[in-house]
């Protein structure tokens, strides 16, 4: 079965060549799409403060307590900002990712001096929902460029425990 | 030796074992030293549930491990001393179970939902996922893979490849982020962590298959329903985690049961071919053409082929999901269907059309087999037996007409006088192509068998 006769190994083989080359394609495209929103180089060596994460008043506006890691469901909680750590020559926003990895909460972008009057960010429940979902809650000050978030001046990692 | 006494296997091992045990014990050595290393980094960095699951889980796993080895030695080469070895295997796995069962409740599904929803997502899964397997093992129609096999690589599935990709995701995502920037760019490094290390850790089972257990993989069809098998039990695995989380997730918005339900519709119904069961079925591919391939060489690209297949189609999933929003209205549910069918579907018709091709070689090849068979005439095969022994329906209808005729005991005569012939064919085909290492006396003693067989069939 060996030689110049024809193997449908070879065929199957082939085939399955083909498929690989589609999937170097796949992750090709994924790798790009990793380095768009990546793009290596971009560390400027700006940072950004962030005071602390604190419990949040949606009647008031207002933050209280403690800066604290660990929220319950029910609690309302919202990151407090000092724009004026970053450099004013710089577009930047500040995110809230829920535990999907959704943005339940965003202040600009715009220049440190635009958003200096939006100092408290308070996370939204999800649309739908009485609570905020349990699980990482990430707090994120971003570089933008072209529209794209490039760079974390800062970020704060919270908790949001089940009860 | 009587004539009925049958040789271990079809194609028993020679003495000198050959070199791909030794990549075998390699393979698994480093299997262990990853589970083990990564569970300790894991446990002493993240320090989360997953992290002190993965320390109590160790004692689990390698009792999963040494069970199963025995479980499969029994089987496979020591039949004088089968049932010690398989009570050391039962009782081995019986443990790990408990083990397992125990720290899986305690530390992540009981911590998230309590062990009655936990129970039930599982009691869910069962069935579906035993559908699952029914029909994946009934994919090889022409020799179908014994039960033992097929359950070890789903347990893999269930068991140790999840266990290997908890800890190495928790470290992935700990790290991710802490140091990507949020959204589109993080999606795709966590699409790349499930990519590669579900498929990685997935692909080991069949990779150890087609290296220890060579008699029973005999080409791209057993690669495919053992690569589907371990995707199914991993998808057991998956699924009940799913579903316990977002139950616990939704439960105080009183959704938690519809969330819960939605996690099995979508894994255990749309998803339960669609999803790990056709990437890891992949991979089963790549190593089920190596299997028949001559040179070395185009064997590794093979099985890296199929990896890559595989890493790739699973990385789609999951980094892409999002361009496929799902509206909250009644069409969502049929946008649901349809992103799974838009993009698994050519993944799952890559699977069948390789199994397709697979499955007509290897009846042709076995056409050809039985025929030589019956013109050396040694007896194992008669003429009139070639077409029923071609078509499963054909074979199974003369085991039903068997089973009417003389009970129970003569359907399992028949049976094993079926598979006995169908062992000799292959066995024929692999030696014909030169894949065997093992002596021909195997084939003879073989013969004897099915000649012992059929008279004891009285046909």
């Amino acid at each position: 079965m060996r030689g110049d006769t024809y193997d449908p190994v070879r065929t199957l083989y082939r085939t399955l060549l083909v498929f690989a080359a589609v999937g170097i394609l796949i992750l090709g495209v994924g790798l790009f799409e990793f380095l768009y929103f990546e793009p290596p180089g971009q560390t400027t060596g700006a940072t950004a403060h962030i005071v602390g994460v604190y419990q949040f008043d949606p009647v008031t506006q207002k933050t209280l307590g403690p800066d604290k890691r660990t929220f319950a469901r029910n609690q309302q909680f919202a990151a407090v900002v000092d724009w004026s750590s970053v450099p004013n020559n710089v577009t930047v926003d500040a995110r809230w990712y829920d535990s999907f990895q959704v943005v339940v909460a965003q202040v600009g972008p715009g220049t440190p001096a635009q958003l200096a009057n939006k100092t408290v960010v308070p996370v939204a429940v999800p649309a739908g929902l009485k609570y905020n979902l349990p699980g990482q809650y990430i707090f994120v000050i971003e570089r933008m460029s072209g529209g794209v978030p490039v760079e974390v001046l800062a970020r704060r990692i919270v908790l949001v425990v089940r009860t | 030796m009587s004539a009925v006494s049958p040789p271990g296997a079809a194609n028993p091992r020679p003495r000198a074992r050959p070199a791909r045990y030794g990549v075998a014990l390699v393979v698994a050595v480093v299997v262990v030293l990853v589970l083990i290393a990564s569970s300790i980094l894991d446990f002493v960095y993240v320090d989360t549930i997953p992290g002190r699951a993965s320390l109590y889980g160790l004692l689990a796993v390698a009792l999963v491990a040494l069970g199963t080895y025995i479980g499969v030695r029994a089987f496979d080469r020591d039949a004088a001393q089968r049932r010690r070895h398989l009570i050391r295997a039962s009782v081995l796995l019986g443990l790990a179970l408990l083990l397992w069962l125990l720290m899986s409740d305690v530390f992540v599904f009981t911590e998230s939902a309590g062990p009655w929803v936990a129970s039930a997502c599982a009691l869910a899964c069962l069935p579906t996922t035993a559908f699952g397997l029914f029909v994946v093992r009934r994919l090889d129609r022409n020799e179908k893979e014994p039960w033992r096999l097929v359950l070890v690589a789903a347990a893999w599935g269930a068991i140790v490849a999840t266990s290997m990709v908890i800890w190495g995701e928790s470290l992935w995502d700990a790290f991710a982020v802490r140091t990507l920037v949020p959204g589109l760019g993080l999606d795709a490094s966590t699409a790349f962590s499930a990519g590669v290390l579900e498929e990685l850790a997935k692909g080991v089972a069949v990779l150890l298959l087609f290296l220890v257990m060579r008699n029973e993989f005999d080409d791209v069809v057993d690669g495919i329903v053992y690569g589907a098998a371990v995707g199914l039990g991993f998808n057991f695995m998956e699924s009940i985690a799913y579903m316990t989380n977002l139950y616990a997730v939704f439960a105080p918005e009183g959704s938690g049961t519809l969330a819960a339900g939605f996690q099995w519709y979508a894994r255990q119904v749309l998803g339960l071919f669609f999803g790990h069961a056709t990437y890891t079925a992949l991979i089963g591919a790549g190593i089920g053409v190596a299997r028949q391939l001559p040179n070395p060489r185009q064997k590794v690209i093979a099985i890296i082929s199929g990896f890559v297949i595989a890493i790739a189609a699973h990385f789609s999933w999951d980094a892409w999901l999002a361009f496929f929003p799902i509206e909250s209205s009644v069409f969502g549910l049929v946008e649901v269907h349809l992103r799974t069918l838009i993009m698994t579907g050519p993944f799952t018709f890559a699977v069948i059309a390789l199994l397709v091709s697979g499955l007509r070689y290897e009846g042709q090849a076995l056409v050809g087999q039985f025929r030589n068979e019956v013109r050396e005439g040694t007896g194992a095969i008669l003429p009139h037996e070639i077409a029923i022994l071609t078509s499963p329906w054909q074979r199974l209808r003369q085991r039903m007409h068997a089973l009417g005729r003389g009970g129970l005991v003569a359907y399992v005569s028949l049976a094993s006088l079926q598979t006995a012939q169908l062992d000799l064919a292959m066995e024929r085909w692999h030696r014909e192509r030169q894949e065997i290492e093992t002596p021909l006396e195997a084939e003879d003693a073989l013969r004897r068998r099915i000649i012992a067989l059929r008279q004891s069939a009285a046909l």
